[in-house]
């Protein structure tokens, strides 16, 4: 450091070792304007040691198998990943020394969806908030609602899985593809909020809360960044959920019934699904 | 670490010192980190976020002060060459095009993922990914290696 510096670090010493609960106490210390009511961190602890312990459970194959089941083989890297602690390319090399090629491309190919949204941001920065298409539901975006109802955001909405799923999002900070896009659905479709307050959300809660892999995919879930909207039936959560999430009918009423007749519920503008 | 030394913004989209741009910047460069708080309230980032973010800087035990990015790495840097990863994130951006006026600051890229050309298609994945699968499916040091070839060859 240059000697006429006149600022000096808030923290300089290679030595220092603070443990959780200090590290919290400076966190809140020098975030002035953070509301004392949000207290919820995160089991998931950020250090590089941490992502390698995570990288070192890593089975591609196995990945490729269950990686849509909620307690799939997915790595739980993402946090790490968002921030550099690790890179796609350490990861990638990890995949293939592993297994053959194809048994890791599935994995890889995931990584790629990572790669493929921070090219969309750099050369598109304007799609990040805005839609990239019209929505294909069969409303205009003005018939989406603006804010996120309070009972989403603090996991009351009544359908006990994706209270669970939001629950899981509060207060660990992560939650499985899967749970993401159940819920960016729910958000979207059934209640037909605006895509941008369901990211916002995610944003300010996910440890891997990243402009371009959220929004994006959240525009993917809209419509507004694919050719169709995504939604799902409660069968489908309990194909890929384990025995630890409720799916049943009577708490979940709202998700049940064939695809047809949940499209023809949530875009009764379009054309009957066949 | 002499006076003509760099310094290296760890910034929040590359809190690593295993990132090419530390060893870009030499031996004598000084890696700092810069708690922003104020861009945390404007991304309304949550304790957790927040905690984590710290958590992953503190672990490579690096001098962390907290402020604003420009004017911490303009008093920091007082003259010398600023390295850092290049991010899309429009804060970061700024701030190192603002930096340029009177730094020179020197971004580097991260170990690459694929070769994929600039007229890619990318309106939808499954394009982009036909074209990135062939050398997304090398290791770093092959992918490295053929680049290195191809820019032989041009
Ligand atoms: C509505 C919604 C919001 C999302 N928001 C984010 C976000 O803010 N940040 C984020 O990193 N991902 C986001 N994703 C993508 C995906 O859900 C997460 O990357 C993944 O669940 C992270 O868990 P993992 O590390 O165990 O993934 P794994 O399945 O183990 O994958 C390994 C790595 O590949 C990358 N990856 C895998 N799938 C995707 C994907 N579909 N898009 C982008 N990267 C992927 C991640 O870096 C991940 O760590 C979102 C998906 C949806 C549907």
């Amino acid at each position: 450091m240059s000697d006429n510096s006149q600022i000096r670090p808030v923290i300089f010493d290679p030595k220092l070792r603070l443990n959780r609960s200090d590290v919290i106490a400076k966190v809140r210390d020098l975030s002035p304007n953070l509301a004392s009511v949000d207290d919820q961190v995160s089991p998931i602890v950020g250090s590089k040691a941490e992502a390698l312990k995570q990288l070192g459970r890593l089975n591609p194959a196995t990945y490729g198998r269950t990686r849509n089941h909620l307690d799939g083989a997915v790595t739980g890297l993402s946090p790490f990943v968002r921030h550099g602690v690790i890179s796609t390319a350490d990861i990638r090399d990890q995949a293939l020394g592993l297994n053959t090629p194809k048994e890791a491309e599935k994995f890889i190919q995931q990584l790629a969806w990572r790669e493929y949204w921070q090219k969309l941001y750099r050369e598109n920065p304007n799609y990040i908030w805005n839609d990239v298409e019209p929505y294909k539901t069969g409303f205009d975006a003005e018939h989406y609602a603006d804010d996120l109802p309070e009972d989403i955001s603090q996991a009351k909405t009544g359908v006990a899985c994706i209270d669970q799923f939001i629950a899981e999002l509060l207060t660990t900070g992560y939650i499985h593809n899967h749970a993401r896009l159940y819920v960016a659905a729910y958000v979207c479709h059934w209640r037909r909020v605006k895509w941008q307050a369901g990211a916002r959300f995610f944003l300010m809660h996910l440890l891997d809360g990243d402009p371009a892999s959220n929004n994006l995919s959240w525009q993917w879930v809209a419509s507004t960044f694919s050719h169709k909207p995504y939604f799902f039936n409660l069968e489908n959560v309990e194909k890929f959920s384990g025995d630890s999430v409720d799916t049943r009918f009577k708490t979940n009423k709202t998700l049940a019934g064939s695809y047809e007749d949940i499209y023809a519920r949530l875009f009764p503008n379009l054309e009957p699904k066949t | 670490m002499s006076v003509n030394d760099g310094i290296i913004w760890v910034h929040e989209d590359a809190i690593s010192l295993d990132h090419p741009v530390v060893a870009a910047a030499g031996p004598g460069a000084q890696p700092i980190f810069i708690w922003d708080s104020h861009n945390h309230d404007a991304l309304g980032y949550s304790l957790k976020r927040r905690v984590f973010i710290f958590e992953c800087a503190l672990d490579l035990d690096i001098p962390i002060y907290a402020g604003t990015p420009k004017s911490i790495l303009r008093e920091v840097a007082n003259g010398r060459a600023i390295y850092a990863a290049p991010s899309p994130d429009p804060y970061i951006a700024h701030v190192l095009i603002d930096l340029q006026k009177d730094h020179e600051v020197v971004p580097v890229d991260a170990r690459p993922f694929a070769r994929i050309a600039s007229d890619v298609d990318t309106r939808r994945f499954f394009r982009f990914w036909n074209q990135a699968k062939k050398t997304a499916m090398l290791s770093t040091q092959e992918l490295e290696a053929s680049q290195n070839t191809s820019r032989d060859d041009a």
